[in-house]
């Protein structure tokens, strides 16, 4: 197997748009992702069943169908009944974002659930409303054990990204496949795509081990 | 316990190593004995009249002529629906036998592959929506133009938009490249015209229109062999065959409901040889 060197550097600038474009997306979708995760998160811990029913179906539905199902309705059909056309950065920002939010939605609860129900009492007693113990007390302690979990989700987000490719999103994966299509070679194109992936993602987990570090308490 | 840990895990790479280097050429390698007669052929198929899924068996045109030719040739064939990118890869790796999947021959391919007699005569046209100005190749400068990925509708696309333009958007599928354009997200579509014209007929409620551009150079279909592979006289042969004994014919005619044009097959063949 001969490797070959030139033809990565031929596409170089086009990984490197490419790449820009995957740390763009990715971003946007954690995130969006976070903010509606944490929004349905809660939704789905309110005490009245009724209200929480929506935000349970919407987990149910964005957990339980394929990411690269979505993409494809929300790029064909979603998008283009808002703004008439179709848009690949909108498409793959909005289905990075809602396939997200399911997952850090769960995180969030459990986070939430994991803090001791004496917390919310003493905060309470203390004076406080149900939404400032809340944000004072209870979300910065959950938000702590959150961390691991948060950070396996956006390193999967990071990964999924690649998946735009199928609706012609040019970031790095479309670009490693119009490379394989343009020299009918697989191995260089495709190592050249797993090995920007994986600079991402591990650049990902060591902010996250040193937002870790920042937060320790003990 | 530190000692047995590395040596797993050094067991553990070695393995992801070698599992890694060889790929998937187990037990769906390349038949290179007589002995067992069923030859493993690649195809994507999605790409209606050629190859396309119909309630889950392979229809099409090059179904037809695969079966015809290894027939003729004596081998039984087992076609795999791979994807086009995955095709193209198997058959470099020497994982597969052949690929029949409206494969246009051309020297690019040929430095890596080898290629029967061509079999098919196509044309890239495009596809445009009713209403749209375009009337030819050069009303495409500046538009947006989705072509499916390595194709020849994409190297025509990259020659009146530049290489790797940012206009240019590439799809898995033509069907895929055709929905992005009746989306708007692109103003026309250029593919074989064997799928155009296919697509067009099988729509008529989507008020698509076709156009032609002289100027788009015609092409030649091929079946795809590994490089070296030593199918390829016997298949050539049998290509002739089944031209002379009126088999093509009746095949082209199911499929596209018209009389092909042998003489222009015939003749392109004779300068292939």
């Amino acid at each position: 197997m001969n490797f070959r060197w030139d033809i990565i550097a031929a596409y170089a600038p086009f990984f490197l748009k490419g790449t820009l474009l995957t740390i763009g997306l990715s971003l946007a979708g954690i995130f969006f992702g976070t903010i509606l995760g944490l929004l349905i998160g809660l939704g789905k811990i309110m005490r009245n069943k009724w209200l929480a029913f929506p935000f349970s179906l919407y987990i149910t539905i964005f957990r339980g169908t394929p990411l690269f199902v979505q993409i494809l309705i929300i790029h064909f059909g979603f998008v283009p009944l808002i703004i008439g056309k179709t848009n690949s950065i909108f498409a793959g920002i909005l289905s990075l974002s809602l396939n997200s939010a399911a997952y850090t939605a769960e995180i969030f609860r459990a986070g939430i659930q994991s803090i001791d129900k004496g917390q919310m009492e003493a905060s309470r007693s203390l004076g406080m409303s149900h939404v400032q113990a809340m944000r004072h007390v209870i979300l910065p302690q959950a938000f702590k054990r959150m961390i691991p979990p948060l950070g396996n989700e956006f390193i999967v987000l990071i990964k999924d990204s690649s998946l735009l490719a199928i609706i012609a999103c040019q970031e790095i994966m479309y670009w490693g496949r119009a490379m394989q299509g343009q020299y009918y070679r697989v191995w260089e194109p495709y190592f050249t795509a797993a090995a920007i992936y994986l600079v991402l993602t591990y650049s990902m987990s060591l902010l996250l081990n040193y937002l870790e570090r920042r937060l320790a308490t003990e | 316990m530190k000692k047995s840990f590395s040596l797993v895990m050094a067991l553990l790479i070695m393995s992801v190593i070698m599992l890694a280097g060889c790929g998937t050429s187990s037990n769906n390698g390349s038949s290179s004995t007589k002995s067992e007669k069923t030859l493993h052929v690649v195809t994507d198929a999605s790409y209606a009249p050629f190859e396309n899924m119909d309630n889950g068996k392979m229809v099409g045109f090059d179904v037809d002529i695969m079966n015809a030719v290894a027939k003729d040739a004596g081998y039984k064939v087992k076609m795999d629906n791979v994807g086009w990118d995955a095709a193209f890869a198997a058959l470099e790796g020497n994982n597969a036998d052949a690929g029949i999947s409206a494969i246009t021959i051309n020297n690019d391919r040929k430095q890596t592959y080898d290629f029967s007699l061509p079999y098919f005569q196509s044309k890239n046209e495009i596809l445009i929506k009713d209403g749209s100005t375009i009337s030819s190749g050069k009303d495409l400068k500046g538009k947006t133009i989705a072509v499916q990925n390595a194709t020849t509708g994409q190297t025509i696309a990259e020659g009146i938009l530049g290489k790797n333009s940012s206009k240019i958007k590439k799809f898995d599928t033509t069907p895929l490249a055709i929905q992005e354009m009746l989306n708007n997200g692109a103003d026309a579509v250029v593919a074989d015209s064997g799928v155009v014209q296919a697509y067009v007929k099988n729509n008529p409620d989507q008020k698509l229109k076709i156009v032609d551009d002289p100027s788009f150079p015609s092409e030649y279909y091929g079946i795809m062999f590994p490089k070296g592979s030593k199918l390829v006289p016997a298949f050539n042969k049998a290509i002739k065959k089944i031209i002379s004994d009126g088999t093509y014919a009746k095949i082209y005619k199911a499929n596209f409901g018209k009389d092909p044009d042998l003489a222009q097959i015939k003749a392109e063949q004779a300068k292939a040889e």
